[in-house]
């Protein structure tokens, strides 16, 4: 029934191949035609793939896989070449290849110029290929194989512009820290393993409730494990620090990778493996903790920043902390939900921001930009609307979702008041800064005289109108998302509880208000409110100096250990050791040497001494 | 002719060849003490040739005699060059491969 689902995987894998050894033969404008048609290819599998699951009744569409052929057989080990497709696989290879599709259209436009235009687009295609790969694995190892082969996408589109520094810096500093990411997950698979024998995620899920009792050790092991690659992943504290920097890739690799797709594989994870983190509690509560900490953490940093990509790239960390916080408290549905429609608007500001910062010839600082709201009036109109729906303002699809998510922070029966009293926060927090970027980017007058703004060209536009409606009316797929993805997680119950729901809603509008007063109405207020929270505005914008902590924490005492290893165990061990072997050698050769006189005279003496001697030897003895 | 007395007059050879091999430094008069030894050899071989009848022992001289000329050939040319070069007949002068 579903023997076609490979070809979603197949087409990008093509996409990336072709255009890896043709790319630079064929003409820009086949290139861009290969690089979306490929993923359109894909999307497109996607919904057939979908319509043959709709088909199925409700309990017959988990646990579908299919297998292509067997990769490895030894002993009871067997590894199979498979892909799973359920309702949660199929829900993400939409929002994937969907969204995907979208920015890759939008990125025709955006790299038009770019010198290494198809090797821009055969890494996309490589990102695409190993997201689905991610998502579509049946079992731990592909798993970890999608999971490594985004990080490396990742990787190679962040520092695309390899001849700026800054560039290479970030996508090294993102490398490391998914592969810190990486290095629990194989460690967990390796549990895994050795506790149920087999990595196949249907196998495990079945086995997991007999085995265990909730809060066994070896759960929260696994469960904790597997938490490092999903917060390294998507960026949640402690291992957020690379995606504020992974900026510095073009906008369109900023849209799809660090904010619609690659970032929400450790929300994907958490839900995937939903079994097991049933199983460890504690576990949750960690997540839901770090969730919302995370959400406020980067909401408040994303108030100060002045890089227009920096702030938004907060607000996905932010909106991250939120999706954790619904897996934490055991509402999945809501957050796969919270993920997709945060896809739609998270993807449409970014590359609405892209659309400016293309038009201001590659100005990302905010206080240099102004007034645009006349000469991109199509901008700005979508990006008002992904700014509405971020802020969750009513009836747009941010609305639906994190309202959900922020009411079951209290109603759900792990949420308690202190979720929910940050959450609302976090929102009012959002509503705030995303108005102040919408604010200094469209009102007011231009701030850099010599540049020459103007609108996107269509094919930059189209996709911004498409995303735009998406973000407007995202929300009324809600209750089909519920529906859908019940077979994997069951029913959530919505809870409705007008008194809640309200604050939540001044909190946001109130948040919009106050960036409309500090922004709009005099420049003295809002250097007065600066200077008053003097400390506070400083530890902001200096992201709380986590990079300073993590210098002087980790960077500084590494090197410090390594120059002391350098001159205590290299040189003056290892070195030493070797060079001394070489030198007694040398003297002890020396001493034995003198015995080889040169003088043939004495060669013979030694010579009839010694055979007199063996045949003293052996006649005598 | 008994037996002792071979062994006898073939052992004295050789010891006066080993002696003038390790006294003297002439290297021609040392290629003359090493023809000594091995004749003293060569005498032992076919006096036992005759003892025992067989032919082996003379065969084997001749072999030796080949080998001796052909020893004394190439060691004289050495001789030779070395002494266009050096002007210097002492051996144990000649000690470049000292360790």
């Amino acid at each position: 029934m579903f023997a076609s689902s490979w070809l979603i995987l197949l087409f990008p894998l093509l996409g990336f191949i072709g255009l890896s050894w043709y790319g630079n033969r064929i003409s820009r404008k086949l290139v861009g035609f290969v690089g979306c048609g490929t993923v359109g290819a894909s999307f497109f599998m996607t919904l057939v793939t979908l319509s043959n699951l709709l088909f199925l009744q409700p309990e017959e569409r988990v646990g579908q896989v299919q297998t292509l052929y067997q990769w490895i057989s030894a002993g009871s080990f067997k590894l199979n070449l498979a892909i799973l497709v359920d309702p949660l696989s199929v829900f993400m290879f939409l929002i994937v290849t969907g969204v995907g599709f979208v920015i890759h259209v939008y990125s025709v436009g955006y790299m038009h110029d770019d010198p290494e235009y198809s090797r821009f687009f055969a890494y996309l295609n490589l990102f695409i290929f190993s997201m689905l790969v991610l998502v579509a694995a049946a079992d731990f190892f592909f798993l970890i194989v999608g999971w490594a082969l985004v990080g490396l996408a990742s990787y190679l589109l962040i520092g695309f512009w390899r001849e700026k520094a800054s560039a290479v810096l970030a996508a090294r500093k993102a490398f490391v820290m998914n592969v810190i990411g990486d290095v629990g997950m194989v460690i967990a698979a390796l549990v895994i393993f050795e506790t149920f024998g087999t990595l196949s995620f249907v196998d495990v899920f079945a086995s997991a409730p007999d085995q265990f009792r909730p809060n066994d050790d070896a759960m929260l092991l696994i469960t904790m494990l597997l938490l490092v690659g999903a917060f390294a992943k998507s960026a949640q504290l402690p291992l957020h620090t690379w995606l504020p920097d992974a900026m510095e890739g073009p906008t369109p690799v900023s849209a799809l990778i660090h904010a619609a797709t690659m970032v929400t594989a450790g929300v994907y994870l958490i839900a995937r493996c939903h079994v097991l983190y049933e199983l460890a509690p504690y576990t949750m509560y960690f997540i839901a903790g770090v969730g919302i900490i995370t959400a406020i953490f980067a909401g408040s940093m994303a108030m100060v920043q002045y890089d227009i990509k920096r702030v938004i790239a907060y607000s996905t960390m932010s909106q991250l902390g939120y999706m954790f916080l619904a897996m934490g408290i055991g509402v999945y549905s809501l957050g796969m939900f919270h993920l997709m429609t945060h896809a739609f608007f998270k993807a449409l500001l970014f590359m609405a921001a892209g659309s400016v910062i293309h038009s201001l010839d590659g100005e990302q600082d905010l206080r240099k930009m102004g007034g645009l709201q006349k000469v991109m009036p199509l901008t700005h109109a979508t990006f008002l609307i992904g700014a509405l729906a971020l802020a969750g303002f009513p009836l747009t699809s941010g609305y639906f979702s994190k309202e959900a998510i922020i009411l079951s922070s209290y109603h759900a029966e792990m949420g308690n008041i202190v979720f929910w009293a940050i959450a609302v926060l976090t929102a009012g927090m959002t509503a705030f800064y995303i108005f102040r970027v919408y604010l200094f980017t469209f009102f007011g007058k231009l701030r850099s005289p010599e540049a020459h703004p103007h609108e996107s060209p269509m094919i930059m536009v189209a996709p911004l109108l498409v995303l735009a409606a998406l973000a407007l009316l995202g929300g009324v797929l809600g209750p089909w998302v519920d529906s859908f993805l019940a077979p994997v997680f069951g029913h959530v119950a919505h809870p409705h509880d007008n008194a809640l729901e309200t604050i939540a809603l001044i909190a946001g509008i109130g948040g919009i208000a106050t960036a409309g007063l500090l922004y709009m109405v005099s420049k003295q207020r809002l250097d007065l409110f600066k200077e008053a929270l003097a400390p506070l505005y400083d530890l902001l914008l200096h992201k709380y100096y986590v990079d300073e902590i993590y210098d002087y924490l980790i960077v500084r005492p590494t090197k410090a250990i390594g120059a002391f290893l350098e001159q205590k165990a290299e040189r003056e061990g290892v070195d030493f050791t070797v060079d001394q072997v070489g030198l007694q050698i040398k003297e002890v050769s020396h001493v034995i040497s003198l015995w080889q006189s040169g003088k043939v005279r004495s060669y013979a003496l030694n010579m009839i001494v010694g055979v007199v001697t063996i045949l003293m030897f052996v006649v005598f003895m | 002719m008994g037996q002792e007395f071979v062994l006898l007059v073939s052992a004295s050879i050789f010891c006066v060849g080993a002696a003038g091999f390790m006294i003297r430094k002439n290297p021609l008069i040392m290629f003359m003490s090493v023809e000594l030894m091995l004749n003293s050899v060569n005498f032992l071989l076919i006096a036992y040739s005759s003892f025992l009848n067989s032919l082996d022992g003379q065969i084997f001289a001749l072999f030796i005699m080949t080998v001796a000329a052909a020893e004394v050939v190439v060691g004289l040319a050495i001789i030779l060059t070395i002494f266009r070069t050096r002007h210097d007949m002492d051996v144990d002068h000649i000690d470049t491969l000292k360790g």
